[in-house]
């Protein structure tokens, strides 16, 4: 391992800053050595930003010539060992969902900010809408898992983006970050913690002792049942995985004449980690028999709904999801239980996640479903809708 | 309720998005209190028709603003161009004794009906005094930002120095401390104004 650009770190304490800029210097103290991007409103702070940055700490911001550019760049950097991402917003998401699932074939750890506009097509450019939910769960074709995370305030754009980073090293998969316009381009104060602080989560890009070189994919354990998943292999090492990259591999990275047991590795590397994958978190839920689901920014206005309704003595409370996907069945079940009614308020007419909702509690519980698009719900909207459910 | 809300609304070039970045810097960096700001994004910012928002929360155990866009009626209101002030309401404002300000600059704007009718608001020629005193309209800023200093009262007066330093090149410093403290002077003119009406 190379030492380490202290320049990678910003000088501890507070600084006002952008949340695109917060997500790029949240990349930089996770390791980040490439970034392949080609700009689109609204991520474009995010290039513009490394493009300063990147040089400085001696890695490398490139932009490409279009989005399937971009997205191969970043795929090959960190075959080669690099830590590496990219971002972009819809648009640029669904030219590039080739690649990913390439890249979820290949089990090759990456990073992907989108910066969440409106849709479809070109649609609003600078308006967030939490439109891609779907788009980043089913992104490429094939069967295959990815982790989402989705942040709401600028210090959640540092520290997750950290977070997905690891999770990319540790499980192999595309780790989304699910900002958006509003997010990307709100001022809040980032407290930055001391870079001994930061090294000591960040999860580095190494190879593996030789005695493990042989196995370079996710596998089976035959003794303990349980999945493991190997450091990633690095082109121009010894710990390389076969030429045969395009088709089902084996843990060597050779073909595989048993396509359902590669199939069952990539999947439930990811279902089987739930526990450790899904971030979740509650806000006075202990007594509460209405609950709001929410992830992102809407979870901020129903903080203000929920301390309101609170007030006026309405049982009340919020379970948020840090991470989107995996959804977290298990634990949506077992908060929903004893609930008379499930709120889901969020910035997209479909629902993705409430339709989530619905499957995990069988339509048992009433649900009603709060769809924003391009503008964000004031609290007065949440708080209607609790005071017409409490009737 | 220790949300301070406000909304500066101009056109593109004034500073009205600078402005809003000098109050977040002084009340969330240099206070140590919760804010977020947001601006008016694309065109508008060059040009159009151009807004931004700050929320502060005053108080100081408060870690994070819960909803991060400014909410009417708002604590703070400056209106910097004839067209942001056509679409101002009385009830945009807030009615208490010592919050609902509306600043507006009446060297820009000919006509304003709801001022008349909003309380604690103060008409300052502020572009005029800008390029006339000091050569250049972007002091406009500083002035308006001595203003704020001294009406909102929500960041002391070294928070708001350590702001300006930060935000100007040092070569206009001087000049830049010269517009605040007309500001502040302005400000605090005002208040007694307020003081004598109400007593």
């Amino acid at each position: 391992m190379s030492k380490i650009n202290s320049k990678r770190f910003l000088s501890p304490g507070k600084h006002l800053m952008m949340g695109n800029v917060a997500m790029s210097e949240g990349a930089l103290s996770a390791g980040l050595n490439y970034f392949g991007g080609y700009p689109i409103t609204p991520s474009t702070e995010v290039i513009e930003h490394l493009a300063v940055r990147m040089p400085q700490v001696g890695g490398v911001c490139m932009q490409m010539e279009d989005e399937l550019a971009s997205i191969n760049s970043v795929i090959g950097a960190s075959l080669v060992g690099a830590k590496s991402m990219t971002a972009t917003s819809g648009p640029g998401l669904s030219l590039m969902v080739e690649t990913i699932s390439m890249a979820a074939n290949l089990e090759v750890p990456f990073v992907f900010c989108d910066v969440q506009r409106n849709g479809p097509g070109t649609g609003f450019v600078t308006e967030p809408h939490h439109n891609d939910i779907g788009l980043v769960r089913f992104s490429g074709n094939g069967e295959f898992q990815v982790i989402a995370l989705a942040p709401m305030s600028c210090q959640e754009l540092f520290d997750l983006t950290i977070t997905a980073f690891n999770f990319a090293e540790l499980y192999r998969c595309p780790v989304f970050i699910l900002s958006d316009a509003y997010l990307g381009h709100l001022h809040e104060v980032v407290t930055i913690p001391p870079k001994e602080k930061i090294l000591d989560r960040v999860i580095q890009r190494e190879l593996p002792p030789p005695d493990e070189y042989i196995k370079k994919f996710t596998y089976k354990d035959d003794n303990t049942g349980k999945y493991v998943i190997p450091k990633p292999p690095q082109m121009g090492t010894d710990y390389c995985p076969g030429l045969l990259l395009h088709q089902p591999h084996n843990y060597e990275g050779l073909p595989t004449p048993k396509p359902m047991q590669f199939m069952e590795a990539i999947m439930d590397k990811i279902n089987k980690n739930k526990d450790k994958i899904c971030i979740t978190e509650s806000y006075k839920l202990k007594d509460a028999d209405i609950i709001i689901i929410a992830y992102g920014l809407p979870v901020r206005a129903s903080y203000r709904a929920v301390d309101i309704a609170r007030k006026e003595g309405f049982k009340v409370g919020i379970f948020r999801l840090v991470t989107v996907w995996p959804f977290p069945d298990e634990e949506v079940m077992d908060v929903v239980k004893d609930a008379k009614a499930i709120i889901v308020p969020e910035l997209n007419y479909t629902g993705y996640i409430a339709e989530q909702v619905e499957r995990v509690t069988k339509l048992e519980i009433p649900i009603i479903k709060i769809p924003k698009v391009c503008e964000f719900h004031h609290p007065d909207d949440i708080l209607k809708v609790i005071k017409e459910v409490a009737k | 309720m220790t949300r301070y809300e406000i909304r500066i609304s101009g056109y593109g070039g004034q500073g009205v998005i600078t402005l809003s970045k000098m109050i977040v810097t002084a009340s969330s960096l240099y206070e140590g209190l919760a804010g977020t700001q947001t601006e008016a994004y694309s065109a508008a910012a060059r040009g159009g028709k151009c807004w931004a928002e700050v929320v502060i929360d005053l108080d100081k155990d408060i870690k994070m603003i819960d909803y991060p866009k400014a909410l009417e009626p708002y604590d703070f209101l400056i209106i910097l161009s004839q067209e942001a002030a056509g679409d101002i309401k009385l009830n945009m404002v807030k009615k208490e004794l010592n919050t609902g300000f509306l600043i507006w600059d009446n060297s820009a704007i000919q006509k304003f009906r709801a001022v008349k009718r909003i309380d604690n608001s103060l008409g300052i020629p502020i572009q005029k005094i800008a390029v006339e005193k000091f050569g250049n309209i972007v002091f406009g800023n500083t002035i308006l930002f001595g203003v704020f200093t001294v009406l909102s009262g929500i960041f002391s007066e070294d928070s708001a120095l350590e702001t300006i330093k930060k935000f100007v090149p040092s070569s206009t410093l001087d000049k830049n401390l010269e517009a605040f403290e007309l500001g502040k002077q302005q400000g605090l003119s005002f208040l007694k104004e307020l003081k004598e009406a109400k007593a």
